[in-house]
């Protein structure tokens, strides 16, 4: 299902940014923050901004991990990853 | 891209899918350049676009899929089909104006945008700061960008030496002031957020308005956040206008209109006459004014039913409807749908209520009642910066991380608008608790508690024997790493150091 909108999630002042890590890139990612894969914090497949995200960078697998930039009150930014969950919310 | 609209059936559809690229056969004459084509089944909700590459004249003996048997007209070449996320028809524009009724084969625009990513706020950073972060990693200090940017003030006054030794220091400080490894960061939180807590209970449990409208403050609005209610006790949006209508009033005015969903039951008295089946709708001038209603919008309204036949009068302000068919349940059945029509809003917005912000002094407009999705979608509304109180409504709409960041303001604005201080960060542990699975889950027996993967953890907190017995059922194993299970075995609990295993070297090389 395609979503067909003048709104962009992604710009939401609520939304925080959003990238996709590369492949490449996501070992290195896991080792640096020492975590496995599946114990990430997660955000399912059906989630507005990975649709949004899917617009940009095509289809993304189940797995794949997100960076995203929060701002935070505290220390300026944050930096927090979740991993694309198959799981499907209503 | 031009593009048009139509309506068919499913059975169509799917067989074009299956065949796609494909000749589709239609019965009207469609110009040249279409590109694309919206295909709806119930003249409201559009959930196919179709992708053409070509509009010929029909031939009898092509081998396109017909549309219908008869009066066939033109072939589309179809690319391909895509199923949308519905898309309703007021989305549409012909000219500049929006679609209001569905017709066949129409040439419409549908607009859109290009999704881009928000600009890394990282590069929006001064090059100072970014000197100053770049500066302390060099030197193993982690500089967080507020701290940074309180370091980039005093700079310019300070010797390189002396910079240098505040840096050292500010490392200092920042790993004295880390939270240690293996601390209990949860149960402070919960104390922390639950003692200031208890002062709100006897303090409010009673609503304060803003104007005519209602919000739940204080520790009932809490106990709703943490609880994840799928609605809240009193759903709230506030809704911003793009700044070039901030400031007008008549635009405002009527994008209140445009909210507020008005039913005949809010403008006018419904009189049911048995005897000659007749419903009489009678106007109260003062609602309808109230409501900014007026009489063909009424009629508009009553035109869009089925199965009634409306008279109106000229020269007096009822309306007088008749069922089609004469019997006294649809007679009723037609009484309680008049009750519920919409003349015009977006379905659950009760009211709103537009108000000056005395500190920007632009108007700003407060809902009653919650539509995140169709309120993002009019035109004159800032999208960036509307939002509603529903949580639940927020992750479904803007995303999980959206509806962390709704979690973390609210319950921030509701500690802090009861003279409370809570520190951030347990607001925003709680906050990541709640969203880390990808969903919003409450605190509590259905959500975080109750789903630990402890089955002595999750029985000792509530329903002691269905989790006992289901362990044993299955076959649960419990590798004793949380708290509560290793209290109630009687070992260290895995918390400061506890968590630590020592080993004793006896003997160096």
């Amino acid at each position: 299902m395609k979503k067909v909108g003048k709104f962009n999630v992604l710009q939401h002042d609520l939304v925080p940014e959003h990238h996709v890590v590369p492949k490449k890139d996501e070992d290195k990612v896991l080792s640096e923050i020492g975590i496995a894969r599946d114990l990430l914090p997660k955000i399912s497949r059906s989630d507005p901004a990975i649709k949004a995200l899917e617009e940009i960078h095509g289809p993304l697998e189940s797995g794949t991990i997100i960076k995203i930039i929060r701002k935070s009150p505290t220390v300026g930014y944050s930096v927090y990853y979740r991993a694309i969950s198959s799981e499907v919310f209503k | 891209m031009p593009s048009i609209i139509f309506k068919d059936t499913k059975k169509n559809i799917e067989a074009i899918a299956k065949k796609a690229p494909v000749a589709y056969a239609v019965d009207a004459d469609i110009k040249p350049g279409i590109t694309e084509a919206y295909v709806t089944f119930d003249k409201k909700m559009f959930t196919y676009r179709l992708r053409i590459s070509a509009v010929d004249e029909y031939k009898e003996e092509s081998s396109a899929i017909p549309k219908k048997k008869t009066g066939l007209k033109s072939t589309l070449t179809v690319e391909s089909v895509e199923s949308l996320d519905p898309v309703p028809i007021s989305q549409f524009r012909k000219g500049k104006k929006k679609l209001v009724e569905f017709k066949d084969f129409e040439e419409v625009e549908l607009p859109k945008i290009k999704v881009v990513e928000k600009a890394t706020y990282l590069d929006t950073l001064s090059d100072e700061v970014k000197e100053i972060i770049a500066f302390a990693h060099k030197k193993k200090i982690e500089l967080s960008v507020s701290l940074a940017e309180e370091l980039a003030r005093y700079r310019g006054s300070m010797k390189e030496k002396q910079f240098e030794e505040l840096l050292s220091r500010v490392g200092k400080d920042l790993e004295s002031k880390r939270i240690d490894p293996f601390e209990a960061v949860g149960i402070i939180a919960a104390q922390s957020i639950g003692e200031p807590g208890t002062q709100m209970t006897m303090r409010t449990f009673h609503f304060a308005g803003v104007r005519e409208m209602n919000v739940t403050l204080g520790l009932p609005r809490l106990i709703e956040i943490v609880d994840a209610r799928r609605i809240p006790s009193t759903p709230s949006m506030t809704v911003y206008l793009k700044p070039e209508f901030e400031n007008s009033e008549d635009i405002v005015m009527n994008v209140v209109k445009e909210l507020e969903n008005t039913t005949v039951i809010d403008v006018a008295d419904i009189v049911t006459d048995i005897t000659q089946m007749l419903l009489t709708i009678k106007p109260d001038q003062a609602k309808m004014s109230e409501r900014l209603v007026n009489h063909s919008d009424l009629l508009d309204a009553l035109a869009k039913m089925k199965g009634i036949t409306v008279i109106s009068d000229a020269d007096s302000k009822d309306i007088a409807v008749k069922p089609q068919q004469e019997s006294f349940k649809r007679l009723y059945q037609i009484q309680e749908q008049l009750k519920t029509l919409t003349i015009k809003g977006v379905p659950g917005i009760k009211r709103a209520i537009a108000r000056v912000d005395q500190a920007t002094k632009s108007w700003v407009l407060y809902t009653q009642g919650s539509n995140l999705k169709e309120v993002l979608e009019i035109d004159e509304i800032d999208a960036n910066r509307t939002f509603t109180n529903d949580i639940i409504e927020i992750a479904q709409v803007l995303g999980i991380e959206a509806a962390r960041n709704a979690i973390y303001e609210e319950s921030l604005r509701t500690l802090s608008e009861q003279g409370l201080e809570v520190d951030q960060r347990h607001l925003m542990l709680v906050a990541d608790m709640m969203t880390f699975g990808g969903s919003v889950r409450a605190v509590g027996r259905q959500g975080i508690s109750g789903r630990k993967s402890s089955v002595l953890a999750r029985a000792a907190f509530e329903i002691t024997t269905k989790h006992l017995l289901r362990a044993g059922l299955l076959g649960e194993v419990d590798p004793l790493t949380g708290v509560a299970e290793n209290i109630i075995v009687g070992q260290p609990i895995t918390l400061g150091t506890g968590a630590v295993n020592l080993v004793y070297r006896a003997f160096s090389k």
